[in-house]
């Protein structure tokens, strides 16, 4: 058989890093993600976010839909797993239509606030952590996850993998200097 | 211009798309008639003030609104879930 040799949606064999200044970018192929909507008439599990909201491994994408998390889950069936967890529900695989960047800041919540003004149209510091948005970056739509104070996670198209890392990587270069 | 979205507070209108009048919801009986279909289809309303109109939430959570706007200061004056504004019109 064919040895194929898997690749990230950035094209290269092991995931992108890349620091500028105090900011460290991390390519995050191995999440998992499913999506999750409420059918009519049922009524909605204990324990999900509200509007704007995320937990760990969850965040609200709509309303009566969020989309969940798996670190490490991306090459199992991450979705039939959240299936079971949430039986009655409609749960739809997204790894493959997503790729995730990860941006940590060595220099606390300045350097990440910087970097959500220069990106996003959302208002840096009212994106506490623990809040999660769908916005437009240059645009292009992709969820904004303030992880923490120090850390953020941009989820983008995985056609747009490059586009995405293009712009959040130059904005970060740019902070630098 | 901002869009204060009832579950997200203020956004901007960039991420909304805009699509007309809010009587677009209330769509004649299969049963009306053609005449109430030309008028549904092709008759709106043009008014200089206080307009209640659909926009549709694309670049975030995809829901629809029904956003009220002054035709003439442009000034939005309230914003509601178009589930909600259907539910409590009907």
């Amino acid at each position: 058989m064919t040895d194929l040799t898997p690749i990230t949606a950035l094209g290269a064999a092991k995931p992108a890093e890349v620091s500028h200044g105090s900011l460290t970018l991390t390519e995050r192929p191995d999440i998992g993600l499913a999506s999750l909507a409420l059918r009519k008439g049922v009524t909605c599990p204990e324990g999900l976010p509200a509007a704007g909201e995320a937990t760990d491994r969850v965040f609200w994408i709509g309303p009566g839909q969020w989309m969940i998390e798996g670190p490490g889950q991306a090459d199992s069936d991450f979705a039939a797993q959240v299936k079971g967890d949430f039986p009655g529900c409609s749960v739809t695989e997204q790894t493959d239509g997503f790729s995730v960047v990860e941006v940590h800041s060595h220099d606390g919540a300045a350097a990440i606030e910087a970097l959500l003004a220069k990106l996003v149209n959302i208002d840096p510091v009212a994106l506490a952590p623990g809040c999660a948005h769908r916005t437009a970056l240059h645009h292009m739509t992709v969820f904004v996850i303030r992880r923490a104070d120090d850390q953020i996670a941009i989820i983008g198209m995985r056609g747009y993998a490059g586009a995405l890392w293009h712009a959040v990587d130059l904005a970060a270069r740019r902070l630098e200097s | 211009m901002l869009i204060p979205h009832p579950l997200l507070g203020l956004r901007d209108a960039q991420e909304f798309t805009y699509l007309g009048d809010a009587s677009l919801m209330s769509r004649p009986a299969p049963e009306a008639g053609e005449a109430a279909f030309c008028d549904y289809v092709f008759l709106r309303d043009n008014p200089a003030g206080v307009h209640r109109e659909l926009w549709f939430h694309e670049q975030g959570d995809r829901s629809w609104l029904v956003v009220t706007r002054d035709t003439v200061t442009h000034e939005i004056l309230g914003a509601e879930l178009a589930s909600d504004y259907a539910r409590s019109s009907s």
